[in-house]
This record gives structure tokens, C-alpha cells and sequence, in this order.
């Protein structure tokens, strides 16, 4: 589902984000990838929606290398990947419907069926009595389980999450866990970005550490092994 | 995607953040509305000025007397050749008859001239023709002109040269108002063009968030443009409707005030404006969308490179 290969990520005028990261993750899994700021997680993570291309080695998404994705071909891959992130990144002046109904929009989907989907993943999500909410109105973990409401809506092969429960508190932040997890019994493979120790232990899934742009460890079930 | 759905999409967009985002909509409107303003400030300023000098070119005329041995059908052939001119807007003949008459009714409370015209018994005067140019300029072209063989002989008079001094600072002042008419529009073109780049670039700043989220769920960059370009349309239409009607509505106002202030001088500044507003609201309306869109396609370039 996801394979990289001897990735190198090097920012002017010689930072190295990654150092040659080799990665293989199958469909259907369930990862966490841990490390502290600045290691080169979300440099990593960012790569698998081309918000960063790498500087030396293969990116692969299902069949697609997208090392050296053209630019009109970004738009193709991020509707087919789903993202969560830790500032959620919601359209402020859209309510909270117009916000999942926007992922199905720009891929051209028809509105008959926006109108179908959107409530039953907003239903999913424990959103489907807020839906003309705009953003402003709702708490941290309601704003983030809209952004995950968003990631879904298209039916990705792939979800991503960065450090998504970064802005919540504990309570809220298992909340998501769940959906995640149960976003994964689905099938989805869903890639999270933490350092929130807790999580990792508790997830007992894959877990791999990030350190200094290299992957010092991969274990399958894995737990938060950073000091 | 079916380009009538992205379009749909787009308008609706377009509308939706038009008004959840009235204030700056109306900020940016206002902007756009107190340029023009200034820019029709200058146009009408420029139109006033331009039709009181014409009106005061149009009075200037140059008289051709001739001898009193001209006959009346030589003069009045004279007129006819004249006439044949583009250059000559109008060519009056006046008799001696008429000339005597005009002078007697001028100078009646003036003894002496009177008894001057009875000790010389006979009409002194001969006919002339009054002639009325498009431009002061062409005044030394007719009346060149008439200086033929057939003709030359019998005149005794151009009174071009009484009038040469006069016609020459209109001149110089025309061209001079025009000169800074232009000047003003150009400095005041230059301004608007200014303002209306960083009232763009402010409303795309505040949205530039949101530009990089778009791009981030999957949309393209035209997706993402669409409705900010709909959008700067939206503003340049609304400002350039508010300003026409503005504009008439000032002028109902101010016309007869211009009227008396000018007395004679045709200034009717309403009927310029009607003859020409489609042209000169329909120019402003494609200039204020075309430097809109300009700018909005360049401030948006960055926030798109997500």
C-alpha cells in the first residue's frame, strides 16, 4: 500500500529531514510512527500526500510513484488519502456539512449523493446534530472528529494522522483513538503520527520510531520506547 | 468532473463567501467605489472643462468686410466658397444694409459717432460674412483662403488679427487643461491601480488558510481560484453600479448649480454622462474586473504552492 525507498529529505542549506528511510506498510495496517519534535515524522508523513517530495529516493502509493508527482497530479492523489490533522484544518466559513461535503465536491461527485453520504458519516462520527455548526461553535474534539468525518467521506484506501489528538485532551483523545481503530476494522490503513506515549502503549499495533531522520526501530507490536 | 458542476459549485461558493464574509466584502467594495469616484471626479472635471472651452471657441468668430463696391452676389459667392470649407462651421452674410443698422442701434446714445455717420451721407459700410470655425485653430487656413484673385480685391478688412490674441491663449488653455487632465487621470489611474492591488491582496491574505486547506483536501488550483475570482468580479460590479448611480444622482444635484455657474456656456454634465455612461461605466466596470482578477491570480500564487 505504501513503500518508501531510500527516501533522503534535505532542506537549505544542508538540513537533513530524512536520512535514506526504507518503509513498507501493507494494506490494512495499523501504524504508528513515534518520535520527538524535529525527528521527521510529519516530513515523512507529508510526503505520502506530496506536500513534500523528496530529495533522493521512491515514494509509492499503492502503484503510483508519486517521487516526482506532477503538480495537476496532486489534487488525484490527495482525493484518494484521506488526512487528519492536529490543527484540523477546517474551512472557517463552512458549517460542519459543507466541510465533509467539500472533499466529495472538488472530486466532482454528484450532489444527490453528497446528500447522502455526508449524514451518514457525520452520524459516524457522533456529529450528525451539529451539522450546520460552523467550526467556531464546536470543542477541539468535535472539530477534530469533522476533520476525520472529511478524511472518510471519499472512502480512502488510506488515512493519515498527524499528531491528531496534539490539541486534546485525554478524554477526547481516545475518543478519536477509537475511531481510528475502528476506521482501520474497516480495512482503511491509517498511518498516525504521535508522541503521545499513552496511545502507542495502548494501541498495541505496529510502531515505528523516528529518530533524527532515520528509523531506529520497527516493531510489530510495538510500544513508545522514547525516553 | 463535469465542468458545468465545478462551475455550479464555483458560483455558489462564490456566493456563499460574499456574504459570510460581508464585512470584507464591504471593505473591499468601499475601496473599489472611493477609486472611482476620484477617477470619474477627474472625468467630469475634464468634461466640464473641456465643454466650457469649447463653448467659448464656438462664440469666437472672424469677420471679412468687404469694399462698398462689392456686389452683394460677389460676397455672397464668397459665402458660398466658404461654405465648401470642413474647416468653416457656419459662414453668415450680413448686408451693408444690416452693418449700418446694427452700428446706428449700437452707438445711439453716442452723438458724435452719429453725426459722424450724417456728415458722410452714404452707408459707409459694405457687406461682410461672419465666419465661425470648428477650432480657433483653422481661422488662418479660411481666411487665407478667400485671399483669391476673385475676391482679394475686394476686401477691406479681416478682423482675424483684433481677435489673434484672444484665440491664442484659448488655445494655449485648451491645451494646457487637456495636458492636465491627462497628467491628473494618469496620477490618479496610478493610485486607484495601487489601491485596488493591496485591497486584493489584503482579502486574499485573510483567506490564505483557507486556500492551502482546499488544496489539501484535493481540490485543483482553478477550483480553488474560482470563487475568489468570481468574487473580485462581484466586487468590481457592485462598485461600479453604486458609483453610476451615485454619480446621476450627484449630478441631478449639482447640474443646475454648474448651469448657473457657467452661465452661458453649455455644461449640461447629466447628458455627457448619459450619452457616454455605458461607455465610460461598461470601460470602468472590464478595467476594475481586469486589475482585479490580475491581482487576485498573482496574490493567490503563493498560497497555492501547498
Amino acid at each position: 500500500m505504501i513503500r518508501l525507498k531510500n527516501v533522503t529529505k534535505t532542506y537549505k542549506p544542508k538540513v537533513h529531514a530524512l536520512r535514506d528511510v526504507s518503509l513498507h506498510v501493507k494494506p490494512g495496517e495499523f501504524i504508528s510512527i513515534v518520535g520527538r519534535s524535529g525527528s521527521g515524522k510529519t516530513t515523512l508523513v507529508k510526503m505520502l500526500f506530496a506536500e513534500e517530495s523528496p530529495t533522493r529516493g521512491k515514494v509509492v502509493i499503492g502503484d503510483w510513484d508519486i517521487s516526482g508527482i506532477r503538480r495537476a497530479d496532486i489534487p488525484g492523489l490527495r482525493r484518494q488519502i484521506g488526512v487528519v490533522y492536529q490543527d484540523f484544518k477546517l474551512l472557517p466559513r463552512k458549517t460542519v456539512h459543507e466541510n465533509v461535503a467539500f472533499a466529495l465536491e472538488v472530486a466532482g461527485e454528484r450532489t444527490g449523493r453528497i446528500k447522502k453520504i455526508v449524514p451518514q458519516v457525520l452520524k459516524i462520527v457522533g456529529l450528525a446534530n451539529k451539522t450546520d455548526r460552523y467550526p467556531r461553535q464546536l470543542s477541539g474534539g468535535e472539530q477534530q472528529r469533522v476533520s476525520i468525518a472529511r478524511a472518510l467521506v471519499h472512502r480512502p484506501k488510506i488515512i493519515i494522522a498527524d499528531e491528531p489528538t496534539g490539541n486534546l485532551d485525554t478524554i477526547h483523545s481516545h475518543e478519536i483513538l477509537q475511531l481510528l481503530k475502528q476506521i482501520n476494522e474497516f480495512g482503511t490503513t491509517v498511518v498516525l503520527v504521535t508522541h503521545d506515549r499513552d496511545i502507542v502503549n495502548a494501541l498495541k499495533k505496529r510502531v515505528i520510531t523516528i529518530h533524527e531522520g532515520e528509523i531506529v526501530s520497527d516493531v510489530k507490536h510495538g510500544k513508545y520506547v522514547l525516553s | 468532473m463535469s465542468l458545468l458542476l465545478s462551475f455550479y459549485r464555483i458560483i455558489k461558493f462564490t456566493i456563499q463567501n460574499f456574504f459570510r464574509n460581508f464585512w470584507l466584502s464591504f471593505v473591499t467594495i468601499t475601496i473599489f467605489i472611493l477609486t472611482l469616484i476620484t477617477i470619474n471626479a477627474v472625468i467630469f472635471m475634464n468634461m466640464v472643462a473641456g465643454a466650457a472651452l469649447q463653448s467659448v471657441e464656438e462664440k469666437v468668430e472672424v469677420s471679412v468686410y468687404f469694399t462698398p463696391e462689392a456686389s452683394e452676389e460677389l460676397v455672397k459667392s464668397a459665402q458660398g466658397y466658404l461654405l465648401g470649407f470642413d474647416q468653416v462651421r457656419d459662414a453668415v452674410f450680413v448686408s451693408g444694409e444690416d452693418a449700418l443698422e446694427l452700428f446706428t442701434e449700437r452707438h445711439q446714445d453716442d452723438s458724435i459717432i452719429l453725426g459722424a455717420l450724417e456728415e458722410v451721407g452714404d452707408n459707409p459700410f459694405g457687406h461682410a460674412i461672419v465666419i465661425a470655425s470648428h477650432s480657433p485653430d483653422d481661422f488662418a487656413f479660411i481666411l487665407e483662403a478667400i485671399e483669391t484673385p476673385e475676391y482679394a480685391p475686394f476686401i477691406k478688412k479681416k478682423d482675424y488679427t483684433d481677435h489673434e490674441a484672444v484665440i491664442e491663449n484659448i488655445e494655449s488653455l485648451n491645451d494646457r487643461i487637456r495636458i492636465g487632465g491627462i497628467v491628473l487621470a494618469i496620477f490618479f489611474t496610478i493610485v486607484a491601480v495601487m489601491i485596488i492591488f493591496n485591497a486584493i491582496r489584503v482579502a486574499i491574505y485573510v483567506h490564505r488558510d483557507e486556500i492551502g486547506i482546499m488544496k489539501l483536501v484535493g481540490a485543483n488550483d482553478w477550483f480553488v481560484r474560482g470563487p475568489f475570482l468570481l468574487e473580485a468580479i462581484l466586487y468590481s460590479l457592485f462598485a461600479v453600479v453604486v458609483v453610476g448611480v451615485a454619480v446621476f444622482v450627484i449630478l441631478g444635484f449639482i447640474d443646475p448649480w454648474i448651469s448657473s455657474y457657467f452661465g452661458e456656456v453649455q455644461v449640461d454634465a447629466r447628458v455627457y454622462f448619459v450619452q457616454n455612461g455605458l461607455l465610460i461605466f461598461g470601460a470602468q466596470f472590464i478595467i476594475l474586473s481586469f486589475l482585479s482578477l490580475l491581482t487576485t491570480l498573482f496574490a493567490m500564487r503563493r498560497y497555492l504552492r501547498v
